[in-house]
């Protein structure tokens, strides 16, 4: 599986954000987006992500066992695709445990238990001691690992992570460390970001 | 050089541009003579007040099909993405709220005239003021969306949502009313109870009115375009 | 991983409904806006009309505006929230990416009756009784509130999905939703003056079609025209 972008744009009135953008990601790689505030970091990961339009060029996500294929747009596959970004909620009045069951239910699958706790283990928040909380009553460390086990629950081809490391302390940097090597194996990680320790996750780096 | 050539072609359209223009100028001149002091005053109706029909019908028509100009290229946009379409879409709206409003203004003083009172809620008149809210909420809409790929695409779903909810006033409910609107246009037996001079000045009146609007039309167009062009 | 079809929308529609219902339920603040406006409106209403007020004859014409006066405007109260909420919460990124297009709009769709319904059920009896309004045929009026209210949700809900990106999101929502809801509510209106008359059901059965069909159109074409909406 792979991700291309073809001379990929986006532009906001007359005003070009980013591109023209070639590139070709591989599986088991991750790549690394550095620029100042306002290079336009995020909008890149929005348009790959098909969050937002692009305004020329295209993006493709190539599946595993579709090599020969036309590729699909990533909005086509919205499924295979996860996301974090300081931008990003949850939402407040659910449990932890709630939301993540949420986001299951309403990707089609039917939320097992053992899940949902397994992953937000995994994230470095046991749920028996946070699944009474609101998210709206957890710190925003708490939150931002919350918001990863979200971005991994369906086991994306493709992650995203923009600033992941943002309000984590070490124990949540090390967290991301994990996600991120996780994610290694199961297809690509982007991390757009300006924190170093975000960047030394990656395997290159471009900058916008 | 043949009649094909740019050099040839370009001058030769501005010249016909300028030659309708001037056309359209004179022709509304002479519809305005025509509805004053040629044609007749009607009979149904009370003293000279027949003589609006020149003015407020090709109004409320112009207003009418402005609302599926401005429908039309807000689906082309939506299908094509190109912000010319947008342009077309929201200038054919604009004007189309003009239109509306001086319909709905030339009703009322008809309605003053006819029958004693400004305002009857009559199915028609009611129908006016729908349209004039469904031009004022687009425009609003509009003005509070700065992102013009996202005013254009916004505004062009409302569009085209109005577009089908709005005939349910303008067809559903009048039929069930009487009407006080005179029927000489749009009648049951479907014939034009007109004489005809009135019937001459009429009609003049409606291709005039509608070329006004063209010309109004490409007008704001262009000048959508170059102020984008300018901002860029 | 692996390769999967889109969610069914259904069940993602019904889990949306399910979040939304849990999480308003733990804070309350949509519900008890609803219900604290449309109670407010309902004491006005009844303390200067009353039982008595109005002449006997009046009272289907007078009473059937008040009734869905104060609907229609607890419906701008609180409806738009559905969507507003998400886009200044900042969850609405997640649900993007998460559900199909057509499972939010559903979802909130429902969550919208739900809420209408309620306060609706809550309000009508509570009208009949302070106003002492008699319903010849309350089969009739029940038929007009169901049919009515999903009109009004169903255009609600687009509004909503449309001032959600806007600046001035308060009063854009009224401003966009009265030109599309107007058919409904006149001809919810007009019905509910003849269920109060009188005691046939067939003698409203030209507003329960109108109701019929705006509900029909409006909501294909929300669902037609939302995708272009809710995505970026």
């Amino acid at each position: 599986m792979r991700l291309v972008a073809d001379k990929l744009t986006r532009s906001y009135g007359a005003r070009r954000i980013f591109g023209p953008l070639s590139l070709e990601i591989p599986k088991g790689t991750v790549l690394g987006v550095s620029g100042s505030n306002g290079s336009g970091k995020t909008t890149l990961l929005k348009t790959l992500a098909g969050l937002i339009r692009a305004s020329g060029g295209s993006a493709k996500i190539f599946l595993e066992g579709e090599e020969a294929g036309a590729g699909h747009a990533p909005r086509e596959v919205a499924w295979a695709i996860g996301w974090v970004a300081p931008d990003l909620a949850l939402y407040g009045e659910l449990t932890a445990e709630e939301n993540l069951e949420f986001f299951e239910r309403v990707r089609g699958r039917a939320p097992a238990i053992g899940r949902a706790r397994a992953l937000l283990e995994g994230v470095g928040l046991p749920p028996h001691s946070h699944s009474k909380k609101s998210l709206s009553s957890l710190s925003t460390g708490q939150r931002q690992r919350v918001k990863l086990a979200y971005a991994t629950l369906h086991e994306p081809a493709v992650l995203f992570l923009d600033e992941p490391s943002s309000n984590l302390d070490a124990d949540g940097v090390e967290v991301v460390a994990r996600v991120v090597a996780a994610q290694r194996e199961r297809g690509i990680a982007i991390i757009a970001s300006n924190d170093l320790r975000d960047l030394a996750l990656a395997d290159e780096t471009v900058s916008l | 050089m043949g009649w094909w050539d740019t050099g040839v072609m370009i001058p030769a359209v501005k010249s016909f541009g300028l030659a309708a223009k001037w056309f359209l100028g004179l022709g509304m001149a002479v519809i305005c003579w025509g509805a004053f002091l040629y044609a007749r005053p009607a009979q149904s109706f009370v003293g000279e007040s027949s003589r609006i029909v020149f003015f407020h019908v090709p109004q409320a028509w112009v207003s009418t099909v402005a609302f599926f100009v401005s429908a039309w290229y807000s689906a082309m946009y939506l299908w094509r993405r190109r912000i010319e379409d947008d342009d077309a879409a929201s200038a054919a709206a604009r004007l189309g709220f003009l239109f509306c409003l001086l319909a709905t203004v030339t009703g009322s003083i008809f309605a003053r005239v006819m029958w004693n009172s400004y305002w009857n809620w009559d199915p028609r008149e009611t129908s006016i003021v729908l349209l004039l809210l469904v031009y004022g909420a687009y425009l609003g809409l509009r003005g509070a969306l700065e992102d013009p790929e996202r005013r254009a695409t916004l505004s062009a779903a409302y569009a085209l949502v109005a577009v089908v909810t709005v005939p349910f006033l303008t067809f559903a409910v009048p039929r069930m009313y009487q009407s006080l609107h005179p029927d000489t246009v749009i009648n049951a037996q479907g014939k034009i109870k007109m004489s005809s001079d009135i019937r001459l000045v009429f009609f003049s009146s409606m291709v005039a009115f509608m070329g006004l609007f063209f010309w109004m039309w490409s007008l704001d167009r262009r000048v959508s375009r170059i102020v984008r062009e300018a901002s860029a | 991983m692996s390769t999967r079809s889109p969610a069914p929308v259904l069940g993602a529609a019904l889990a949306v409904l399910r979040k939304d219902l849990l999480a308003e339920w733990r804070t309350r603040i949509a519900v008890n806006a609803l219900f604290l406006f449309a109670f407010a409106v309902l004491v006005l209403v009844g303390y200067a009309v009353g039982p008595t007020r109005l002449a006997p004859e009046d009272r289907p014409t007078v009473n059937a505006v008040l009734l869905w006066i104060v609907i229609f405007f607890s419906a701008m109260t609180g409806l738009a929230r559905v969507f507003v909420k998400e886009e200044e919460a900042g969850t609405a990124s997640a649900l993007r990416l998460a559900a199909p297009p057509a499972a939010v709009l559903l979802g909130k769709y429902l969550v919208n009756v739900v809420l209408l319904f309620a306060v609706t059920a809550f309000i009508v009896p509570l009208f009949l009784v302070l106003t002492s309004f008699e319903i010849a045929c309350p089969p009739l009026l029940v038929a007009l509130l169901v049919l009515g209210g999903l009109g009004l949700a169903g255009a609600s809900t687009f509004t909503a999905a449309l001032v959600s990106k806007a600046a001035a999101k308060g009063a854009l929502f009224a401003v966009l939703s009265i030109p599309l809801l107007l058919p409904p509510l006149v001809a919810a209106v007009s019905g509910t003056q003849v269920a109060a008359r009188e005691s046939s059901f067939a003698a409203g059965l030209d507003f329960v079609r109108v109701l019929v069909a705006y509900d029909g159109v409006v909501t294909t074409a929300a669902f037609l025209l939302f995708d272009a909406v809710w995505r970026e």
